[in-house]
């Protein structure tokens, strides 16, 4: 039966919310303060042990021989594994377009520096990094992938050589007369830019205990695992197992941003754990490795793109050329990222035509993973640097570009070329909103005075959108296997009126314990602490995804709202039958259950539970005694990709503008952000405080992107950036203070008129520093066209400069 | 070897090999796993505790080079019902998301505090570019540490 969600909040059954809508204190926070929250690397379980992971030095090359016997003597040491272990129990990575996934080890040859090789399981990690040292590899190292473009010539070594190319993926997706267009424009600017590998690099790495029983055969992973079910999926398909034999329990994690990968270092242990005769196998990534080889590195990207524009300033096409380098293969779901621009490929203008023209390739690098965002924030870097090339050909402010170009209010719901529907926007109000609180005007003022004393200052005007809430179908095309995306929650009152739901995710930094509460104090009208939640595992929760895809604020609102829904017309139609009315006269409200137009004629909730449970003698026939509803939510109207890639496959298109002003030391390239300020428009904002954590969190993402987060290799693919000493993310000093403004256009589709707002700044953040590093160099007649523009990419574009003219 | 410290107050006293980390001893031998690892190179500060009332990254000293020192960990402040001042203004102005970096954060803040009880927004600045926060993007770890400036209390180690 289809149960309506309430679509706004006044739908909600209460006079007044208390608590939806509101800034309110997380939940989460005392346990996570007084550091009581048990994080994976704080389980211990009777006889565990513990993993290390011997990885390889070679970026490509022939395994000839290995010999682990003296690390299976070692002292502590339980269990050995490599590649032969792989090959007997395993089957190759299915995150990967079909084919090009391989084993948890290496078994032939080795693909990238940190692939695995062999892993040995201990009585302390002490002791298995000893004995790791004792394993003998022979290595005959092949010449590496390195370049993508020259990957693609024939002549190239193969990253697999089965597959007879390292092209895994090319295709053309054309939406409308984009060679009309193009011919027909007034102008079209086209420029190439480079988007280097950056990664999420969350504060803690990934990590998993890994129990296989060893007369049943069933799996229990414990870890820092972001979406347990389709987790557990992938290790029963990899092991070769019935997806029924795998519980995952998912822990608290230290944030995650997509890159919790881990799925090697998983099955690994799994496999330790079954030659160990079952005993737990814990393993826990270290930041050498994470950084090395984990799952995180994303983004490693070449573009070309063209823009077309009529008289009137309308730009009328869009293409971009993208060749994504994804590594050794990509297993990390790698292609993904390169599809999800679909989602926005147009971003928030009417560009009624576009075409992208995407080539995957493999080379001797870290498989390609997710990232916050996947996909779109490099981009909208690409389109947004494109405005601003057209802006500044046409002579028009870049602001009043955009502006020009906004999809109106009225034309929402609105489809974009690559098939995509945004639900609402109110893009000119953000626009405004972003320009008064940035005081623009003023900073052109200001950039001009500067410009006369000769100082490099720029500023950027840029929008985007960020796709919220998505449906697995549109992977299609890029080969991923579905795995669903439901939510679901179990809403149930016990005996005293308490309340429980229980849900199938783990925290990891988003607030949604305190959203769910949040949702069920208001919709009974209880206090928040009479709502408790509690993670199940994946054998017992309801149907779950998880965080991932700026989707889980909406999904569990649905799923929360659909059981409370369900649960009161359990309780409705017992109050029917204790107040002699019909169940469609009783109606909810302030946590009462009335015969509508007879006063004083109602019950409480924690009375009908009671009821339900206690006096069978008192229940109208055939009522079911549970106090207890359970809903499972996926996103309403999302479609499959038909043969050009189009698809409805996000529910929600919030939308944001950020002005940023910068100023560049002559000296050393070195960008300063002398002023931030933003507006943004994710809908109905649930619990305000948190959507601003997550929109100051994204910028400073944004920031490390845009100009110094930088996965290097060398020149024989050699990683260079293995230590947070060599990898930059931003400190406290790095960050600048940020206005924001708040503009809220709810969604017509989705519970309570929120959208996806997670993942928030970072896509559109590198976009603006860089319009704002551009329209700084500009005078100067060079351009920054790679991401990072780090002080040294900046210096030499200075020194090739004309000087100020 | 044999390292005998005061962490929170009680006495541990451990055998164990020599190269073990005080990271590790306050984790696996003291049980108290409240303090977290985010790197191997002494960049992140998630294992920041304070030594004889210093903050200090316990994952870069050996337990064998503080024996017959005095640690505190994040289980030293306050509990769940009852926190620290510096953990209350943390919570007042959302300055944790994932709270992996918080412990090592809060620690720092506090020796921070007991150093120089009246900070600028600058001072603090200054005084956290040793701890990496992924999450927040900084901006609510500085209000709730100057928030918790005013606080009484908030710069001290409960006794
Ligand atoms: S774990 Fe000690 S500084 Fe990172
Ligand atoms: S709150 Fe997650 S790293 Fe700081």
């Amino acid at each position: 039966m289809a149960i309506e969600i309430p679509n706004r909040l006044e739908d909600l059954p209460v006079e007044e919310l208390r608590w939806v809508g509101r800034h309110v204190r997380r939940r989460e926070d005392p346990s996570l303060l007084t550091g009581r929250t048990e994080f994976i690397d704080d389980v211990v379980l009777p006889g565990m042990l513990h993993c290390a992971i011997l990885r390889s030095p070679f970026p490509h090359a022939r395994i000839t021989g290995i010999d682990a016997t003296q690390a299976e003597a070692a002292p502590g040491v339980t269990a050995v594994v490599t590649g032969a272990d792989a090959q007997l129990w395993c089957n190759p990575a299915r995150t990967a377009p079909e084919g090009w996934g391989t084993l948890c080890l290496a078994t032939d040859k080795v693909r990238y520096v940190g692939e695995p090789v062999a892993a040995v399981a201990a009585s302390s990690r002490y002791l298995a990094e000893d004995a790791l040292e004792l394993i003998e590899v022979d290595y005959e190292p092949l010449d590496p992938v390195v370049d993508p473009f020259a990957a693609m010539d024939p002549e190239s070594p193969l990253v697999i050589e089965d597959k007879g190319t390292n092209v895994m993926l090319q295709r053309v997706f054309t939406w409308g007369e984009v060679d009309r267009a193009l011919a027909e424009a007034a102008q079209v600017f086209t420029e190439s830019f480079r988007w280097n590998r950056l990664g999420a690099n969350p504060t803690e790495t990934f990590g998993a205990v890994c129990a296989w029983d060893p007369l049943t055969l069933d799996l229990t992973v414990h870890g820092s695992i972001q979406s347990p079910s389709s987790f557990g999926l992938g290790r029963a398909a990899d092991l070769g197992i019935p997806s029924n034999k795998v519980n995952v329990k998912s822990h608290p994690h230290g944030g995650s941003f997509g890159g919790k990968g881990g799925a090697r270092g998983a099955t690994i242990a799994c496999l330790l754990s079954r030659k160990a005769d079952g005993k737990p196998v814990k393993w826990i990534e270290d930041r050498t490795e994470y950084l090395t080889a984990g799952g995180s590195q994303a983004w490693d990207r070449h573009y070309e793109a063209s823009l077309a524009v009529d008289e009137d300033a309308r730009v009328t096409a869009l293409a971009v050329t993208l060749v994504d380098d994804l590594g050794a293969t990509g297993e990390g779901f790698g292609a993904i990222s390169a599809a999800k621009p679909l989602a926005a490929f147009t971003g928030p203008y009417t560009i009624p035509v576009a075409r992208y023209d995407l080539t995957l390739v493999a080379t001797n690098k870290v498989p390609a993973s997710p990232y916050r965002g996947m996909g779109p924030p490099p981009h909208f870097f690409v389109l947004e640097q494109m405005m601003d090339i057209a802006a500044r050909g046409l002579a028009i402010d870049p602001a009043e570009f955009r502006r020009r170009n906004f999809i109106p209010p009225d034309q929402f719901p609105y489809t974009i070329p690559s098939g995509n529907e945004y639900d609402s926007g109110s893009y000119e109000e953000v626009l405004d909103s972003a320009l008064d609180l940035a005081g623009y005007e003023e900073l052109r003022k200001l950039q001009a005075e500067a410009r006369t004393e000769g100082r490099i200052v720029g500023v950027g005007v840029a929008s985007a959108i960020e796709p919220g809430v998505f449906d697995w179908n549109a992977y299609a095309i890029v080969g991923m296997p579905q795995t669903g995306v439901p939510e679901g929650a179990t809403v149930s009152v016990d005996i005293t009126g308490m309340i429980t739901v229980r849900v199938g995710f783990a925290l990891e930094g988003q607030g949604q314990y305190t959203l769910v509460s949040q949702l069920v104090a208001d919709y009974f009208a209880v206090e928040m602490d009479a709502v408790r939640v509690v993670q199940l595992d994946t054998q017992s929760a309801p149907p779950s995804f998880g965080p991932g895809g700026s989707r889980l604020g909406v999904a569990i609102s649905g799923a929360v709202l659909g059981a409370c829904r369900r649960l009161a017309e359990k309780l409705a139609a017992v109050a029917a039958g204790l107040l002699r009315a019909e169940p469609d006269e009783i109606e909810l409200r302030d946590g009462r259950f009335r015969v509508k137009g007879r006063p004083g004629s109602e019950m409480g909730v924690a009375q009908l539970a009671g009821t339900m449970l206690a006096r069978s003698d008192l229940l109208p026939p055939d009522i079911d005694p549970r106090p207890e509803a359970t809903h499972v939510w996926t996103a309403p109207g999302r479609t499959a990709a038909d043969e050009e890639g189009r698809a409805k496959s996000y529910l929600t298109a919030a939308q944001a503008v950020h002005v940023v002003m910068v100023e560049i030391d002559p000296d050393t390239g070195f960008v300063e952000i002398v002023k931030y300020a933003l507006a943004d428009d994710c809908g109905t904002r649930l619990n305000p405080v948190v959507v601003e954590g997550q929109t100051e969190g994204s910028v400073a993402q944004g920031i490390g992107a845009a100009l110094f987060e930088e996965y290097v290799y060398d020149d024989r693919a050699q990683p260079l950036t293995t230590t947070f000493m060599d990898y930059l993310t931003p400190t406290v000093n790095d960050v600048p203070a940020l206005d924001k403004a708040v503009v809220v256009t709810p969604s017509p589709f989705t519970p309570l008129g929120a959208k996806g707002c997670g993942e928030g700044a970072i896509h559109t953040t590198p976009a603006a520093v860089m319009c704002a590093v551009n329209d700084a160099l500009a005078p100067l007649g060079v351009m920054a066209r790679e991401v990072p523009a780090s002080p040294h990419r900046v210096w030499e574009l200075l020194r090739r400069s004309e000087g100020p003219s | 070897m044999r390292t005998r410290l005061e962490v929170n107050g009680e006495v541990h006293e451990h055998e164990h090999e020599p190269r073990l980390l005080l990271v590790h001893f306050i984790r696996d031998l003291c049980g108290l796993s409240g303090t977290n690892i985010g790197c191997d190179t002494t960049s992140c500060g998630a294992c920041t505790v304070l030594l004889d009332g210093e903050s200090v990254k316990s994952c870069t000293i050996l337990a064998a080079q503080v024996d017959g020192q005095s640690v505190t960990t994040i289980e030293g402040l306050g509990t769940v019902d009852d926190m620290h001042p510096m953990q209350q203004a943390f919570h007042e102005h959302h300055g944790l998301q994932c709270g992996y970096c918080t412990p090592g954060v809060v620690l720092a803040s506090i020796s921070l505090l007991a150093e120089n009880p009246d900070p600028t927004e600058r001072e603090i600045r200054e005084g956290l570019e040793g701890n990496l926060c992924r999450c927040t993007g900084y901006h609510n770890i500085v209000k709730a540490v100057l928030a918790a400036a005013s606080v009484p209390g908030a710069g001290e180690i409960p006794a």
